[in-house]
């Protein structure tokens, strides 16, 4: 396998020369790869029609807030191979556009609308409904990191009176029948 | 002839033909489906982000609410990417529990789906039958980790407890009467010509574009190529199972509802093999590699991505760590999520408005694995 | 009518009785909680002894069981289905998200606390509730019924201000206008 894995990311190289950054070094089967964003569709059509990777695992998305980017990952699979290769790239947070995909798999359309909806992220020439899970959502994407949920549901949403603070259920037990709360359970609790 | 208009229908999310609880919009002309969409978003809690402000082990707690049929393959997908994540050894005694939690869990849900699909048939009998005998598996799950529905028992470094006393003799005992009753079923549902002829050349998936299409599991052995996780991505001792020859993969031909139910009816007797075998051959040790204490527990900068087969299909989970003690980001891929919405979309396109929840029951709809 | 007073007491027990023991179950799986509808319904708990069974279309229906936590995107459609409903009506919320959020205290699409937002009868706590406390939560609404406390309804139609002001709180000023109240 770690032969087959070495001869997928030198036949990619090769193709495209633009990849900056490779691991390999996985135990299990797994390739990483990145890309710039513009080379995306092409690496993509590219490992599904010539090198059998014809099964979209999943497309996702990570906030990396203090670096001021997200990072799309893309996941594809081979019933040949047998082999995961994750095509990375990273996009600016400030402004996130990038290609769709949707030609390739149509189910990506599926999750780059999440994506979309979750962060923000505008995919060039995606046709499909403005909403996807959210409706009337009038806050920033809520997938993004710093998006706060607790001061959000507090603002929108009554909470049961006791249920409020979210404190340690066992220090308001304690503070009604007037007990001690015992050192181990201190340990534990917020 | 008058002339026919194209009409709207809106199914969902009150219907009680849907599964769960989502929208499909249907563009009728007559009888016939000329084009659908589905809505969904019904039951978005946003688990991701709240995941984001737990730790690592009380992410872990809300996991199994992600898909409720059958929450343990969803256990399992986290706690093997945390595992890959960590590199953190799992004892085989815990190996061995985990796939009979895995097999147990696969039964509960094809009888719950036995019951769905003969239902949107109109064969409630069967309904009555099957999800009255899962009521016996749930009961195992009672014994074996205290929960009914939701189990949380599947845990990163291994499961939460030992099987307890006399488990195995009660675990035979509810096999060979499902075993029996599964025969049963045949009779009821399998050999019924209202069931096969509702079932036979409806929800056509084509073989060529399935897995292009991001058609996985039952849908995809019912097109007729022999893929599953099991074997094709081996996790715990399945690719150990498989090489033993303890079950078997058989794809069916036709990629229509029947081949759909003909493949859940081979599975479902398999997974009592697997369970029979587990039960037999399970090795004694420790069940737990223990973790640190969970607030402190910090894993490897990185990310992984893990893959099991559920009944629906292949459940992937997908983790990412800064280092901290708690996750950057998870996101889960369920079957359901590619199934659901572009396969049903394009397969429904010349259906029978009555065969829609037939043929979403045959592709196992599972909102909450959706919308998360 | 009757204008006896002792009559119409008469007439409101017959009546009562009648009711408690034909609950017809709106099938409406509102969240994770109705995966423990169908175990209730079929062979071994068998809620139909009691009277309990499924209904198809809002308007047939007596109880509205909110399974479990509401998002704020079916929240607007329960709100809407629970007007379509015919007296009598009642509501079951189900599992502890119905009752203070639950394990989705932090989350922001859940609603935390249904009685702010439609009249709850009785609450069956538990995550998920058992099918042995589904029934019993059943079994106490028909004795709330017989006793002809179970005014949920009564109470939403004179307190409508209150709640639509606590749904459009949570629906938002750019939600489609509710219908109204007017039968």
């Amino acid at each position: 396998m770690e032969e087959k894995k070495a001869q997928i990311l030198e036949k990619l190289q090769k193709v495209f020369p633009e990849i900056s950054e490779t691991k390999n070094d996985f135990p299990y089967n797994r390739v990483d790869l990145r890309i710039e964003k513009n080379k995306i569709p092409a690496i993509l059509f590219y490992l599904k029609d010539e090198m059998g990777y014809k099964h979209l695992v999943h497309i996702t998305c990570v906030d990396w807030l203090e670096e001021g980017k997200f990072e799309v990952i893309f996941i594809v699979w081979s019933p040949v191979d047998k082999i995961k290769v994750f095509v990375k790239t990273f996009l600016d947070r400030n402004n996130p556009v990038m290609d769709n995909v949707d030609m390739i798999w149509r189910q990506a359309n599926t999750y780059e609308r999440e994506l979309r909806e979750m962060f923000g992220i505008q995919f060039e020439g995606l046709v499909a409904p403005k909403e996807f899970i959210l409706e009337d959502w009038d806050d920033m994407p809520p997938m993004r990191r710093d998006f706060d949920t607790e001061a959000y549901a507090r603002k929108r949403f009554f909470a049961r009176p006791g249920r409020e603070d979210a404190r340690d259920v066992r220090q308001t037990i304690a503070e009604r029948t007037g007990e001690e709360i015992p050192d181990f359970a201190k340990k534990y609790s917020r | 002839m008058a002339r026919e208009k194209v009409t709207t229908l809106y199914l969902g999310p009150q219907h009680p033909g849907i599964t769960g609880n989502m929208m499909v919009r249907l563009k009728v002309k007559g009888d016939t489906i000329v084009g659908a969409r589905t809505e969904v978003g019904y039951l978005h809690r946003g688990f991701e982000k709240l995941q984001e402000r737990r730790n690592w082990l009380q992410a872990f707690t809300i996991l199994c609410r992600f898909c409720v049929p059958e929450p343990d393959p969803v256990e399992e997908a986290y706690a093997l990417a945390v595992e890959l994540l960590e590199g953190r050894e799992v004892p085989e005694r815990a190996k061995y529990i985990r796939v009979l939690v895995l097999e147990m869990a696969r039964i509960a849900s094809y009888l719950l789906w036995y019951g769905g699909q003969s239902g949107s048939a109109g064969l409630y009998t069967m309904g009555q039958w099957s999800v009255g005998d899962r009521n016996y598996i749930l009961d195992l799950f009672e014994d074996l980790t205290g929960g009914r529905v939701y189990h949380m028992f599947i845990w990163p470094g291994g499961v939460r407890r030992d099987l307890p006393k006399g488990f195995k003799d009660k675990a035979m005992k509810v096999m060979d009467y499902l075993e029996k009753r599964l025969d049963d079923y045949d009779t009821l549902l399998f050999e019924n010509s209202i069931f096969q002829k509702r079932a036979k050349g409806v929800g056509i998936i084509d073989k060529n574009k399935a897995i292009e299409w991001g058609v996985v599991g039952p849908p995809l052995r019912g097109c007729g190529i022999k893929s599953d996780i099991r074997i094709d991505d081996p996790y715990e001792i399945y690719g150990e199972l498989y090489e033993k020859g303890v079950f078997e993969v058989h794809p069916y031909e036709g990629g229509d509802v029947w081949a759909r139910a003909l493949v859940r009816r081979f599975e479902i007797r398999q997974s009592i093999k697997i369970i029979r075998y587990v039960l037999d051959n399970i090795p004694s040790g420790d069940f737990y590699n223990k973790i640190p204490n969970p607030h402190k527990w910090t894993l490897p900068k990185g990310d992984a991505y893990s893959r099991v087969e559920a009944t629906r299909g292949e459940i992937g989970f997908f983790v990412a760590s800064d280092g901290s003690n708690k996750p950057r980001r998870t996101h889960m891929r369920g079957a359901a999520y590619v199934h659901a919405i572009t396969l049903l979309e394009n397969i429904l396109i010349g259906e029978n408005v009555a065969d829609v929840s037939f043929i979403m029951n045959s592709l196992g709809t599972c909102p909450p694995e959706i919308e998360r | 009518m009757i204008n006896d007073k002792n009559s119409q007491k008469i007439v409101d027990i017959i009546q009562n009785f009648a009711r408690k023991h034909s609950l017809f179950v709106l099938a409406y799986g509102t969240g994770c909680g109705a995966i423990e509808i169908p175990p209730t319904m079929t062979s071994r708990y068998d809620a139909e002894r009691f009277g309990i069974r499924g209904a198809a279309t809002p308007r047939q229906a007596d109880v509205l069981l909110i399974t479990g936590y509401l998002t704020t995107k079916t929240v607007k459609r329960v709100i809407r289905v629970y007007e379509q409903m015919q007296d009598p009506k009642y509501v079951i919320g189900f599992g502890s998200c119905t009752i203070n959020g639950g394990m989705y205290w932090d989350s922001y699409n859940t609603i935390k606390v249904l009685d702010r937002y439609l009249p709850v009868d009785i609450y069956i706590n538990g995550c998920m509730p058992r099918p042995e406390a589904v029934i019993e939560g059943f079994i106490k609404l028909q004795k709330k019924i017989m006793e002809g406390r179970a005014e949920g309804a009564k109470h939403y139609k004179e307190n409508l201000e209150w709640y639509r002001a606590n749904q459009k709180k949570v629906l938002g000023p750019t939600t489609p206008h509710i219908q109204e109240y007017n039968w």
